[in-house]
């Protein structure tokens, strides 16, 4: 066998900083300073193409998840109504079930049912947009252009999903009840005026405003999170996937241990509640 | 040599890892300046810095007269100093959410008193200028390669900036719309006076009308002059990267 000649290689590698910029590019408290200094001044400002960037994310992360919004909300309202109702069958109380609808809805199965499911659809979503923009040198244009990237992609993303998610809680808010009354009209042979007379019963106006505040701070950690993680990942392709995973990880465990917290305040000081 | 524009000096970084060594380099208004170098030997790094995008360890860069440190700058001061350059990144990196007007007027809106419909006159008029004609609602994934690189090119010059960087500028193109790309810098250039830095591991760009190249290996300048100056030269990547221009 004829030799090739010499290697044409050392097989030595470049620093991988070489190959892709690496890095964090704006700290954690950068960031969220940043977001709601640009959010204030995005409410005043009428300059494009920021605003338009605005509804062009609100017709994503909001308008998008109407298809995931509407039949999961129903779906949880069906299964709350069979899974309370089949619990109180030995006592005789499935008409419990009912009140339950009314007391958690609100407060806790549209807030954070429809942060979940925006998690799912619209985190990974961001996240993912942002790497992708880092590793193809669309992030670095902007600040090479003397740009703030939390004005121009952070901000828009924000005011979206603070727009969005309480939106979407109201209406998953209302298709869990709808939820609810289907299963209980069609499948526990109670009447509709029996489901209104009950609803209204345990149902407190209080309770959807402390849902809607709470899906404000889910909007808010949830954009946060994705923003994070897309945009201060490692600029490369291979970064990517890494970056949707841990932000819907993180997105997830962020929602409910704020979860956890609001229901620990709401608990342990009874006026509030 | 009075219209030094760029003077780079004592450039070591990026600060937690350099990888680029001892950079000091020149250009000057009107002139073409080239960074010659094969792939992996620190050019894009060096245009970082310029850029700001790298936090140095060292050295120093003298921009249209103003002295800007290359660590340590405050966000504003380093916000003016980018708005001294404009930038072509290998790839064009146009902001894919946004259509291609908006990018290109996106420099003028952020950085002059421009109304939206001034910034949108001017980039209407800044993309015909690298001879583009744009409808309206048109996003940059519609556009072929070239016309992505021409888009970069109308806004990097929006604000009209002393100094033009570019990063491997006709990569990934075809041999016709290269040559087209540069005949509308040249044109650009004659017409405006900027100066053009050609970060590039193409040798054809020292054979052009540069007024000096900057040869790089492993993170240091290794030889510049002109390419009379080079062709003489001893070492051995400028040797390499010469004698492929002499077969390209």
């Amino acid at each position: 066998m004829t030799s090739l000649g010499q290697p044409v290689t050392t097989g030595s590698r470049a620093p991988r900083s070489v190959v892709a910029p690496t890095g964090r590019i704006l700290s954690r408290g950068r960031l969220a300073l940043g977001a709601l200094y640009w959010l204030t001044w995005l409410s005043v400002s009428r300059r494009i193409p920021v605003r338009t960037g605005i509804q062009r994310e609100l017709e994503s992360l909001g308008v998008g998840a109407l298809r995931l919004v509407i039949p999961a909300s129903i779906l949880v309202g069906l299964i709350a109504t069979f899974q309370i109702a089949s619990q109180l069958l030995e006592f005789g109380a499935q008409a419990m079930s009912i009140r339950a609808i009314a007391w958690f809805t609100a407060r806790e199965f549209g807030p954070v049912g429809a942060a979940l499911l925006v998690v799912a659809r619209s985190a990974s979503g961001i996240a993912g947009e942002l790497a992708s923009m880092r590793a193809g040198g669309e992030i670095d244009a902007l600040r090479a252009m003397g740009l703030d990237p939390v004005k121009y992609l952070i901000a828009p993303k924000m005011a979206a999903l603070l727009v969005a998610l309480p939106a979407l809680t109201v209406l998953s808010d209302g298709l869990i009840i709808l939820g609810g009354w289907l299963g209980t009209t069609l499948f526990l042979d109670y009447s509709s005026s029996f489901f209104l007379e009950e609803f209204r019963a345990a149902f407190a106006m209080r309770d959807l405003i402390v849902g809607l505040g709470k899906s404000v701070i889910f909007a808010f950690i949830i954009g946060f999170v994705a923003t994070d993680e897309g945009l201060n990942g490692e600029g490369r392709v291979a970064a990517i996937g890494e970056a949707t995973t841990r932000a819907v990880m993180y997105s997830v465990l962020a929602v409910l241990a704020a979860d956890t917290l609001v229901n620990v305040v709401f608990y342990f000081i009874p006026g509030l509640a | 040599m009075n219209d030094l524009v760029l003077e780079v000096q004592d450039l070591t970084g990026p600060d937690d890892s350099p990888i680029v060594f001892d950079i000091a380099l020149q250009a000057w208004r009107g002139g073409t300046t080239v960074v010659l170098g094969p792939i992996h030997s620190g050019k894009s790094i060096v245009m970082r810095h310029l850029l700001a995008l790298e936090e140095a360890r060292t050295g120093s860069i003298t921009v249209d007269g103003e002295r800007f440190d290359a660590r340590g700058e405050s966000e504003a001061v380093v916000r003016r100093m980018r708005t001294r350059f404009g930038v072509v990144f290998e790839g064009a990196a146009l902001l894919s959410r946004l259509t291609v007007i908006e990018n290109v007027e996106l420099p003028l809106l952020e950085h002059t008193s421009a109304t939206s419909e001034e910034a949108r006159e001017a980039a209407q008029g800044l993309l015909s200028e690298v001879g583009l004609a744009i409808e309206q609602d048109t996003i940059p994934v519609e556009l072929d390669r070239a016309a992505q690189r021409r888009v970069a090119l109308a806004r990097a010059l929006a604000l009209r900036p002393p100094v033009l960087l570019l990063d491997e500028p006709t990569q990934g193109l075809d041999a016709h719309a290269a040559s087209e790309l540069d005949r509308t810098l040249g044109v650009l250039q004659e017409r405006a006076g900027f100066a053009v830095v050609i970060f590039t591991r193409e040798a054809r760009y020292a054979f052009g009308n540069a007024k000096r190249v900057y040869v790089m290996a492993e993170g240091r300048i290794v030889d510049a002059g002109d390419h009379n100056s080079l062709v003489d030269s001893e070492h051995p990547v400028v040797r390499s990267l010469l004698r492929r221009r002499g077969t390209e």
